[in-house]
């Protein structure tokens, strides 16, 4: 079943896009990842970036923090094109930007203030009392701040999760990019992850891109979503839009259905001559 | 034909990854200088790496140190000259054994750790994490320990020597009668400072450059997972091994001029 193409709005120029993908093309090895992308992340707004395992959304992210370089087209993150930055330009313009990546990431040899503190000390030199009261700041804002001694081993996957969410946010980004913000947590972790998204967005005016599978959750949070599958734009437009979609791509993914455009089985030879096979 | 191309193609990736490692170092070595400002971190690794690894260079140069005095009884006393001792001793352990055994041992303890906690910070993406705060890693977590196994190695390698010239004389002098001034004015007489412990010195910091450099580049080339770190991890202490044990026979005829 062949899905229609779903063409994405192209940016105006002045338009009031913070992030901007234009006719992005990335493969790994011989794959394509992802295949004329084209797409644009408006400004202070949150916008989920939906799709099945492996469909190319954490690559996505990397290629708008740098970590990645396309095959083709051009990645726009403040009018400054990512790709043809040089290394002192890309750490400059990463200073603007947070990220908070699917397990945390936190540095296992430092406790949760020495984490938060961390971009701080790397970037910057605050007498260490100004550091401490923006450190205890963020934490705070998360919740966290009675845990300030513990080390990252000793915090649930949710604490760890805000931890690092705190650390994305004390150099005061212009945006933070969540990697699956909602894996492997609990209800209670993942409405805590959902609510903290929701009014870092709405308090600091961060612009969030949440890449996510979570249907329910990023839907909840989300001011636009784009559906990716394939290396390509397979539905996108507000959350309600999405749930009301007639596209199999995204009736398939939004119902959770397990046989649709993206087939239960695995591309295989004919299952009676691999039967077959073992009697010969 | 196959066999051709599985040559080839091995070959070429072996090449390829020594193209890479290369240019690894070149990396690390632009961040060294930087390290002068921030010495702590040196400090925090030269902790990590040779305060930990000193136990097993001093319980095994110890040991090395009495076999050796052991041995090398035996055999002199049979030419009656077991008064040299002590010069013997200390030649094989100031040459050779010091910065040899002492760069095994490195790579088994700190490179095997260096190696693997860089690949775990690379899996649970804490590299990664750092790269999009605008901290480099290679100079904020390669650099500094990079310089702390260059600095660790010869000291390790004097304290083992040191160990084991003591280990010998417990030995030798201890347990087998060898006359304490012979022993040791032979020794002070037959020991050159530029030909014997300059040129230990200068293997001990040749092997702390290559164990220290394979060690860190296995780690941050580690696929980011758990077999990819303990192949990795494995990998540091063969190829260390075995460029340890190489390097030193062309170092010594390098040295001593005879090839």
């Amino acid at each position: 079943m062949e899905s229609e193409r779903v063409p994405a709005p192209a940016p105006s120029p002045g338009s009031d896009s913070l992030v901007e993908l234009r006719g992005v093309s990335f493969s790994y090895n011989t794959r394509t990842i992802l295949d004329n992308l084209t797409l644009s992340i408006p400004r202070g707004k949150v916008t989920a970036i939906m799709g099945g395992s492996g469909c190319g959304k954490t690559s996505l992210l990397n290629l708008i923090g740098g970590r990645l370089r396309p095959s083709q087209g051009e990645v726009l993150v403040d009018g400054q094109n990512v790709p043809s930055l040089n290394i002192r330009e890309l750490y400059q313009l990463r200073k603007r930007m947070g990220m908070l990546f699917q397990h945390g990431a936190l540095l296992t040899d430092l406790s949760v203030y020495e984490n938060v503190a961390f971009p701080i000390r790397e970037h910057a030199r605050l007498p260490e009392a100004v550091l401490r009261n923006l450190v205890l700041m963020k934490l705070q804002a998360v919740g966290l701040r009675g845990a300030r001694d513990l080390m990252p081993w000793e915090l649930s996957g949710g604490m760890a999760r805000r931890v690092a969410l705190a650390r994305a946010i004390v150099l005061e980004p212009m945006m933070i990019m969540y990697d699956e913000p909602f894996t492997g947590l609990d209800p209670i972790s993942m409405g805590v992850i959902a609510k903290l998204i929701r009014e870092l967005n709405q308090v600091l005016g961060i612009t969030s891109i949440v890449v996510s599978h979570d249907v329910a959750e990023a839907s909840m949070i989300s001011d636009y979503a784009y559906l990716l599958g394939d290396g390509r734009i397979l539905g996108q437009g507000t959350p309600t839009e999405l749930q009301q979609s007639t596209s199999p791509h995204v009736r398939q993914f939004m119902d959770g259905l397990p046989d649709g455009p993206v087939p239960y089985t695995y591309p295989a030879r004919n299952y009676l001559d691999d039967l077959l096979e073992s009697r010969t | 034909m196959k066999i051709f191309q599985t040559l080839g193609a091995g070959t070429l990736a072996a090449i390829e990854r020594l193209g890479r490692m290369t240019l690894f170092l070149l990396e690390v070595l632009s961040h060294a200088g930087m390290m002068v400002k921030r010495f702590v971190l040196v400090v925090q690794q030269l902790y990590s790496v040779g305060v930990f690894t000193l136990p097993i260079v001093l319980v095994s140069g110890l040991f090395v140190g009495m076999v050796l005095g052991l041995q090398l009884y035996n055999t002199l006393v049979k030419f009656g000259a077991a008064e040299s001792l002590g010069l013997v001793l200390a030649l094989s352990l100031l040459r050779e054994l010091g910065p040899v055994v002492t760069a095994l041992l490195f790579a088994g303890r700190a490179g095997s750790a260096l190696t693997a906690e860089i690949g775990l910070m690379k899996a649970t993406e804490q590299l990664a994490g750092m790269e999009m705060m605008a901290v480099n890693p290679v100079m904020r977590v390669i650099a500094p320990r990079f310089l702390a196994g260059v600095i660790a190695m010869p000291l390790l390698a004097a304290l083992f020597s040191a160990i084991g010239i003591y280990g010998g004389q417990m030995v030798g002098v201890g347990l087998l009668g060898v006359d304490s001034g012979a022993f040791w004015s032979q020794m002070q007489n037959g020991v050159d400072f530029h030909e014997d412990i300059m040129n230990g010195v200068i293997k001990s910091i040749v092997f702390g450059v290559v164990v220290t450099w394979i060690a860190v580049f296995e780690g941050y080339d580690a696929v980011p997972n758990s077999e990819g770190v303990s192949r990795a991890t494995n990998h540091t202490v063969v190829y260390s091994s075995l460029a340890v044990l190489g390097l030193d026979f062309v170092m010594t005829s390098l040295m001593l001029g005879e090839i």
